[in-house]
């Protein structure tokens, strides 16, 4: 019984030393990218060199997909109520890379770019 | 080897010689080393070799020359096989049942379009569109039609600058760039934007396109002129797009657009078109000069969209003179048109969810014979106003069931406009 107890102390100790580390962790930056027929809102994204962040994707109509050529990306975009698609990621060199509609969406399909700065 | 071969084994003389034979072959199909390595490599930033295999959720990819480094992506998703894009078969269809009271009503296959599209390179891609009206096309019948709506090249230099050719939609308007059915409410698109702006208006001819920042992007191209013989009363300059044939370039016109994204859920959008239309006639060159304005906004449930365009018809007195003497009949130009609508609407369930239906009016007023050139007078049956009750359900997000009532009006005592109802169901694939 008193075995159980300490090992439970134990536990609960090395849960908050561990929660502990987690919030010395610099949080990474979420950026929500929209995707509608035919742009993305926003379509210029700013990024520091060596910044770890997350693009949460969504759609607000139909199928879209969101392609880096630079990095060989390629991500589907689910429709509006289908849920969405994340890219968490290192800017790891400074440039500017373009982004494209990579899921034939419609008329402007092509129209359907943007450009990930990073400096 | 092939187990036939296998059974053979007590011809142990043959088996070797076939297995330095396959030595051979391996050797011959592996991939030959390149004669200059450094040297060959291009001067832009080294592309990743694109993975062979799609790569399962939560996995994290190698950063190697690329600019993301520790990629780690999760959702529905798929990379490309290779750097080069092939686009499947996309398309959008249309089939209505429409009624005008009083008399029967009729089905129609309105639309269907494929579209297609191909990425050379990620700087060089095509994009098509091609469609099949009314779902029958018989030789020199006035039934439906084969069109090529738009083909294209792009050809992406930079971001704020990037150079297109080919066949080319007007970028005027809302609609005509944005048509798939379920992008708008009603079964028909509206009155002004196919009357005042003649959706789907498309051109030959070539241009640029590009993201100037801020939110603000251009379309800018010089594009096969209107044919002013084919103008008339009650549709104005609509019936005189070519849509690529006869495709004069005599006077090419100029057509643009000013777009901001910036906001979210926030577009507006300005256009200009100009251009002599004169092409066909042997006496008169009229130019056409057309503005538009347009915006669409999205709060919570509601949406608006508004837009109004005119048009001006130069030399429209002796457009008409012409016009008699060659047909014997006056066509009543008018020398300005003009149209505009106002669509709220309404999302009865909550944004994000898989359906939806959605609740709308729109007011339409579209006037053909807005102003009149010296000695013509307007005939009030073309001008017009409608009120466009309707809804529509989106089982997913791709397919649109729609139905509407319009309340057709004019300024004519004598000529009174039927009213109509539509049904009709609208898919994009």
């Amino acid at each position: 019984m008193k075995n159980g107890i300490w090992l439970s102390l134990l536990f609960v100790l090395l849960g908050a030393l561990t929660s502990g580390q987690d919030t010395d962790k610099k949080p990474v930056r979420k950026i929500s990218i929209v995707a509608e027929r035919f742009f993305f809102s926003p379509s210029k994204i700013r990024l520091k060199e060596g910044e770890t962040v997350e693009f949460v994707l969504t759609s607000d109509d139909t199928d879209h997909g969101f392609h880096v050529p630079s990095a060989g990306i390629d991500v589907a975009i689910p429709p509006s109520g289908k849920g969405e698609a994340t890219i968490r990621f290192t800017a790891t060199k400074k440039g500017t890379f373009p982004f494209e509609c990579s899921r034939a969406c419609g008329a402007g399909h092509n129209l359907m770019r943007g450009q990930i700065i990073v400096k | 080897m092939d187990p036939a071969f296998q059974a053979a084994s007590a011809n142990a003389g043959l088996a070797a010689r076939l297995e330095v034979l396959e030595r051979k072959m391996a050797a011959l199909s592996a991939p030959p080393k390149p004669a200059v390595e450094a040297a060959a490599a291009p001067a832009a930033p080294p592309v990743p070799a694109p993975p062979q295999a799609p790569i399962p959720a939560n996995a994290v990819v190698a950063s190697g020359g690329s600019p993301m480094g520790n990629v780690a992506i999760t959702g529905d998703y798929q990379r490309s096989p290779s750097g080069e894009t092939k686009l499947p078969v996309s398309g959008y269809m249309d089939f209505h049942f429409n009624k005008n009271r009083s008399l029967p009503g009729e089905f129609d296959f309105h639309r269907f379009v494929l579209l297609f599209g191909h990425s050379f390179s990620d700087r060089i891609k095509f994009w098509s569109e091609l469609e099949l009206e009314h779902s029958i096309v018989e030789g020199g019948e006035e039934k439906g039609e084969v069109a090529l709506e738009q083909a294209y090249v792009d050809f992406l230099i930079k971001p704020a600058f990037n150079l297109r050719g080919g066949m080319l939609l007007s970028p005027v308007g809302i609609v005509n760039e944005r048509h798939e059915p379920p992008a708008f409410n009603g079964v028909e698109r509206p009155f002004v934007e196919t009357i005042i702006i003649p959706t789907t208006w498309r051109e030959m001819g070539f241009g640029a396109t590009g993201d100037l920042g801020r939110g603000f992007r251009y379309r800018a191209y010089m594009v096969s002129s209107l044919d002013a013989s084919l103008f008339n009363a009650e549709f104005g300059i609509a019936e005189g797009k070519t849509s690529g044939f006869p495709s004069s370039f005599r006077n090419p016109a100029k057509v643009g657009r000013l777009e901001y994204t910036g906001t979210r859920r926030l577009v507006l959008g300005t256009s200009f078109y100009t251009g002599h239309a004169g092409f066909n006639m042997a006496t008169v060159n009229p130019r056409v000069d057309i503005y538009n304005a347009d915006a669409r906004y999205s709060y919570r449930r509601m949406d608006v969209r508004g837009l109004f365009a005119k048009t001006w018809v130069s030399k429209a007195k002796e457009l008409n003179n012409a016009l008699e003497q060659t047909t014997g009949s006056n066509p009543n130009v008018a020398s300005q048109m003009l149209g505009a609508y106002v669509e709220p609407a309404f999302h009865l369930f909550p944004r994000r969810r898989s359906q939806d239906v959605i609740v709308f009016g729109r007011y339409e007023k579209y006037n053909t014979q807005h102003k009149m050139p010296d000695g013509y007078t307007a005939l009030p049956q073309f001008n017009r106003s409608s009120w466009v009750l309707g809804a529509t359900y989106k089982p997913v997000a791709d397919v649109a069931i729609k139905f509407d009532y319009n309340f057709n009006r004019n300024a004519s005592t004598v000529v009174k406009p039927l009213d109509s109802i539509n049904l009709g169901i609208g898919w994009w694939f």
